[in-house]
């Protein structure tokens, strides 16, 4: 996966959760950022990752008036503490 | 010749001994008197190496002639006076328990190397050499080491092994490998099970110490799939025979604990020799889920109770979420005498706080690990816990396997905890029925202190490979 398909799919994730047009969705920041772990910092529950520093994207998604963290690599992309809890799309 | 010329000839003969014996005696009454200051050239010193040096150290021990030279059998102890006066040398002794040396001493000013050149040109010597000075060093002692460094051509970039300060790193801050190495480089009677994302099996600096079920085994039983064909171990994301590994992480830990030494390919592992059980419970991207961690935990218990020696379990991830189900297998593995050994985690946190899990569940055959850079930090993402996490290991910027026989540099607790679990291998193959209470004591109390760690780690030290083997 690319940065650009990861801010892609995070965007049409959080268009979804916030029953969104994905137009009204803006896009805030894209940034390379070393994550603790293989689960990005972003496990869900009961899910064990390899702790080993990874590279990836942070991305901030604005809606709303609310900004929202998504980390991404080119295998994953996860949602940030949405409500509280992590989410593997 | 008359009778009177022959008388001469005697008189000047005897004469002539005479000088040449008192010159001798001066000679030795000289070299008697600064045989307490005398300074040897460096270049004169040898160093032993085997017991027939010793031996002929023994031998000399109560002089230093300069030349010792052996003559060929037969020749009077009369014959071979004359032929040393010849070089107006003396004979000094001849020495006990080597037959046929003679130690003799050079009254000019020859060098021992001229002196040696004239003695083996004659016909009635056999051999002749220096007088070296003999030290007998602190290592000769059977507790004394050499340190051994393998040939694989990336070795002088595995820092954690054997530091030199390469890229502005602290030089010796390493896990004394090569020291150890004069000890052992492994066995492949050890088996160190990689729970991970599998392992590249295919890699061509890990396959000769790749485990695979023997023949005589059967196949693994699982309670609810039935036969599982473990050939090449376990997979229990599909719960099928292939551990291949797809991300890239279990074969970087497997190398850290066994990538081939000395075979002129790539790095060395801790273990030279070792045999690594490849488990997959997490996927490509790297992640998978308690419940297959489970799974594969009590696969190596049944190999274990099969007959498999597999004494390690290396554990190089986590999370935040307790679990009592893995709490619990992870102590039935203590009961069949397994090392679990874990990774503290990468959130800078200190776990007696935060906890993270496996690595702070209170099980004894559990050992955290924390993560140390090139200049013995602590990694700035380590996690650590003076009551929480044992020890610290390398763990940043570690050249370890990775798929397609490639290699690349990786940081984390992931990458410190199989170092720990390859000095745990280490052990065991010098102690195959080491206890796992007394190997988890034993890597505890192997340590280097780190200023870096004091409060932070129980140990409060970085682990020295070649301590845990004395």
């Amino acid at each position: 996966m690319t940065k650009e398909e990861a801010v892609e799919k995070a965007r049409n994730d959080l268009a979804k959760r916030l029953k969104l047009d994905a137009s009204k969705i803006s896009e805030s920041s894209v940034e390379d950022a070393d994550f603790p772990d293989m689960a990005l910092g972003a496990a869900e529950d009961d899910e064990m990752s390899g702790q080993m520093i990874t590279r990836g994207w942070r991305i901030r998604l604005d809606a709303n008036g609310k900004s929202h963290e998504y980390r991404a690599d080119k295998n994953q992309v996860r949602l940030y503490k949405f409500k509280g809890k992590n989410y593997r799309i | 010749m008359n009778r009177n010329n022959f008388l001469i000839h005697v008189a000047l003969a005897i004469v002539l001994i005479l000088v040449a014996a008192f010159a001798g005696q001066l000679n030795r009454w000289r070299k008697h008197w600064k045989s307490e200051i005398r300074i040897v050239p460096a270049e004169e010193k040898k160093t032993i190496h085997s017991a027939e040096d010793i031996a002929m150290a023994e031998a000399i021990k109560h002089g230093r002639p300069e030349v010792l030279v052996k003559f060929k059998s037969g020749l009077s102890q009369q014959t071979i006076e004359l032929l040393s006066a010849r070089f107006n040398d003396q004979i000094e002794d001849r020495i006990e328990n080597a037959p046929g040396w003679t130690s003799i001493d050079d009254l000019d000013d020859a060098t021992p190397a001229e002196t040696v050149a004239q003695y083996l040109v004659m016909p009635e010597v056999e051999f002749a050499e220096e007088n070296y000075e003999i030290t007998i060093p602190e290592s000769i002692d059977s507790t004394s080491l050499v340190p051994v460094r393998p040939h694989d051509p990336q070795f002088g970039e595995q820092w954690a092994l054997a530091n030199s300060g390469q890229r502005g790193g602290k030089e010796g801050a390493d896990i004394s490998a090569m020291l150890a190495w004069a000890t052992t480089t492994g066995s492949e009677e050890v088996v160190v099970a990689v729970l991970d994302s599998g392992v590249d099996y295919n890699h061509e600096d890990l396959k000769p110490n790749m485990w695979s079920r023997p023949g005589s085994m059967d196949a693994y039983q699982d309670a609810e799939l039935g036969p599982i064909d473990d050939e090449r171990g376990f997979n229990a994301i599909d719960n099928e025979s292939d551990p291949m590994d797809q991300n890239g992480h279990g074969t970087h830990c497997a190398g850290i604990i066994g990538a081939e030494g000395e075979n002129n390919i790539g790095i060395a592992g801790v273990n030279w020799k070792v045999r690594i059980m490849p488990l997959k419970f997490m996927n490509a991207g790297g992640f998978g889920t308690t419940k297959d961690a489970i799974e594969a935990i009590n696969y190596v218990i049944d190999r274990k109770k099969a007959g498999v020696n597999v004494r390690i379990i290396s554990a190089s991830w986590g999370s935040t979420q307790r679990s009592r189900a893995l709490e619990d297998v992870i102590r039935k593995a203590y009961e069949n005498d397994i090392l679990f050994v874990a990774a503290a985690g990468n959130a800078s946190v200190n776990n007696d706080r935060k906890p993270h899990f496996p690595s702070s569940y209170n099980v004894p055959n559990v050992i955290s690990v924390a993560a140390l850079d090139r200049n013995d930090q602590l990694a700035v993402f380590s996690n650590y816990g003076v009551k929480s996490v044992a020890i610290g290991a390398p763990g940043v910027d570690i050249l370890s396997t990775w798929l397609g026989n490639a290699y690349e540099e990786k940081s984390g607790t992931s990458m410190a905890t199989p170092v720990i679990s390859g000095v745990a291998a280490l052990i065991v193959a010098q102690h195959p029925r080491m206890s796992v209470d007394d190997l988890r004591k034993k890597l505890l109390a192997s340590t280097d202190p780190i200023v870096a760690l004091k409060g932070k780690t129980v140990s409060g030290g970085r682990i020295n490979a070649a301590k845990a083997l004395e």
